[in-house]
């Protein structure tokens, strides 16, 4: 409690409220521009958190997360583009109902669901984070190992990429964190003689690089595509019967988000797809589905909303990340010196509570920003691409060299982004990249001190009950949709051979 | 088609993706071994090796997998945009603002940007506007160039 309290005087700050502030604001820009998203959003802006206060950088990352996660919402009922792929089932019922000149309700549905989920999260990220991160305090090297397999093994489900490419990306990302001095003998990895990879190579250009660069070439190889805009004239609040229609969609789509958001690396945009499906079996319309329904739209944005908060729980709690972008967030914290895990609820919980009560703020204030300014956001929306870009590069080279000022930084982000486009030009997802790149150290380092304390006998680690688990649980998302696939293929099967 | 070509295409993806973690597997080899007393657990090139063995088997069930979907074929402006980077990184030895400047406008002008104000803007007031930035207000230090070095002095 006194902790609580804690973070929120720490927040009290008028400094750090403006810059809350104006990072909600920047949020919903990025999260209204169609190809930025909260992730590329967070990673061109993590150099400019360098010099900031450890609270006030991881406070504006996480702002923008939350901000531009409820922004994609603003193009997809206005544009039929989705800002961010956790919008892209907004689009389905918002872009609808802006047609029949419904834009102003389906946004102000957008904003209150995206709020009430949001807030629902961060509540849940305030009572199960210290939980979660006492339980961790039992953890010895071999479960933290077990418990990063699992976190890993989480990635064949997310991202835009089958589960095979998926898990070859997330293992590239480790192969990547081996470049460097070894941290358990010091000897050096792939370093080709260039003292500057000593060190490893670093997250921040690589993020920019994927995720910012990447995009550039995409959107070169797309130029041309029109997009139609839908004017706002008025923006409303849904009325009580919207309220009536929707409340129980809400609740538990924000149950759905906040809970897909926990499970390590699964982020906004799987939680608002299954958000939506639930809202439409629930649904005593479900025929009205894709065509405008307001249930569609509260389905879908209370889900990723509240997977914001969610996905917080296990980066904070154990410095493995819920989402892609809670990833960059945990690169924020590393490159700031602090090391998510269940220490930080001890020794840094001021720290931690600032961060959540800084979550709990931006909901509130993305509600009204994103209200009074949808129409204003909806213009920023269709700055050229022509424009936008160039500016995307030159703050992503900027970006990437900042953090060391070195130009070798600008070459990894440039090669890693032109890698970016050719994984996702191929169907890869470079999303388990990132991830892969940020578990893979503390993969190597988990399982070289669980080999130390198991006397190098590794059959060992299946002997720890909690380590199994894990490693159960591994197993299951790793080969569960396959085993389900099977299981009822051979119920069809049997069914027939019945008739 | 050809089967060879067909083979060609069906498989280079998983063979380019395998050959690459075969030369890590192979260049780890030749890290520093430690005395058993010292490796703490594994060697440097045991988790490398492995991971790049994990690769090489996700590579093969790819290729025994179901045909990928060709992708939509590159565009001009896309392999223009791409030698322009190229061009970026030749100027950018010179000096990196020079090289932002450049490419900045020159890619704007190659997605179909005309006004000459929005082409200033990014050309000249971008970058200008970020350097002033970094360096006025993060205190960054940028490599001295042709440009940058009017400014250091």
């Amino acid at each position: 409690m006194e902790a609580a309290l804690s973070g929120l005087a720490a927040l009290a700050d008028p400094g750090l409220l403006l810059l809350v502030l104006a990072a909600t604001v920047g949020g919903v820009v990025i999260g209204a521009l169609p190809g930025l998203n909260a992730t590329t959003g967070a990673a061109l802006l993590l150099p400019f958190t360098l010099t900031m206060e450890p609270i006030a950088a991881i406070a504006v990352l996480t702002t923008i997360y939350c901000s531009a996660t409820f922004a994609g919402a603003i193009t997809a009922i206005l544009i039929n583009t989705p800002g961010t792929s956790a919008s892209a089932a907004t689009c389905l019922d918002g872009y609808p109902m802006a047609q029949r000149g419904e834009a102003g309700r389906a946004l102000g549905m957008a904003a209150v669901s995206s709020t009430i989920g949001g807030i629902l999260s961060v509540v849940c990220l305030m009572l199960a984070a210290p939980l979660l991160a006492r339980a961790a305090y039992n953890f010895a090297p071999p479960e933290y190992f077990a418990l990063t397999l699992f976190g890993l093994s989480m990635l064949a489900s997310i991202g835009d990429g089958s589960p095979l490419k998926n898990l070859m990306s997330g293992a590239f990302g480790i192969l990547l964190a081996t470049v460097g001095i070894d941290l358990l003998t010091d000897v050096e990895r792939f370093t080709f003689g260039m003292p500057e990879l000593t060190t490893g190579i670093g997250f921040v250009p690589v993020m920019i690089g994927i995720f910012g660069i990447s995009e550039l070439l995409i959107q070169a190889n797309s130029l041309g595509d029109l997009r139609e805009r839908i004017s706002v004239k008025t923006i409303r609040l849904p009325s009580l019967a919207d309220y009536r229609k929707t409340w129980k969609t809400i609740a538990r789509s924000s149950g759905i988000g906040t809970f897909i958001g926990i499970l390590p690396a699964e982020g906004a945009t799987v939680a608002s797809m299954i958000g939506y499906n639930e809202a439409k079996r629930w649904s005593r319309t479900p025929e009205e589905f894709g065509k405008g329904a307001i249930e569609g739209i509260a389905g879908s944005e209370a889900a990723n909303n509240s997977a914001t908060g969610g996905a917080m729980v296990p980066t904070l709690a154990l410095g493995i990340p819920g989402s892609p972008t809670a990833a960059v967030i945990l690169a924020g914290l590393m490159v700031h010196g602090l090391r998510p895990g269940p220490a930080m609820f001890t020794q840094q919980a001021e720290f931690a509570f600032a961060i959540f009560w800084s979550m709990m703020l931006v909901n509130v204030l993305f509600f009204g920003i994103g209200l009074a300014g949808a129409k204003v956001f909806a213009r920023v929306s269709l700055i050229p691409t022509r424009v936008l870009w160039p500016c995307v590069f030159v703050f992503s080279v900027i970006g990437a060299y900042a953090l060391d000022q070195s130009m070798l930084d600008v070459w990894i982000a440039l090669a890693a982004g032109v890698i970016g486009f050719f994984m996702r030009r191929y169907g890869f997802s470079v999303v388990p990249l990132a991830i892969g790149l940020i578990l893979g150290d503390m993969l190597e380092t988990r399982l070289g001190q669980s080999m130390v304390m198991l006397d190098e006998k590794w059959w060992l680690l299946f002997t720890r009950p909690l380590a199994l688990f894990f490693f159960a649980l591994t197993a299951l998302a790793l080969f569960g949709p396959l085993i389900w696939k099977i299981a009822a293929r051979l119920a069809v099967r049997r069914k027939n051979a019945g008739r | 088609m050809s089967t060879v070509t067909e083979i060609a295409r069906r498989y280079w993806l998983p063979a380019v993706i395998a050959a690459f973690c075969a030369a890590v597997f192979w260049a780890a080899n030749y890290f520093e071994r430690v005395p058993p007393i010292l490796k703490r657990g594994i060697q440097p090139s045991d988790f490398p090796q492995l991971v790049s063995c994990l690769i090489i088997f996700l590579s093969l069930l790819l290729a025994l997998g179901k045909e990928q979907p060709k992708p939509k074929p590159l565009s001009r402006e896309f392999l223009l945009s791409l030698a322009l980077m190229v061009g970026f990184i030749v100027v950018a030895t010179i000096d990196l603002f020079l090289a932002l400047g450049a490419f900045a406008a020159s890619l704007s002008a190659l997605w179909g940007e005309r006004r000459v104000a929005a082409l200033l803007g990014v050309g000249l007031a971008l970058p200008v506007g970020a350097f002033l930035l970094f360096d006025q207000v993060f205190r960054i230090r940028f490599p001295r160039g042709l440009l940058t070095s009017i400014w250091y002095g």
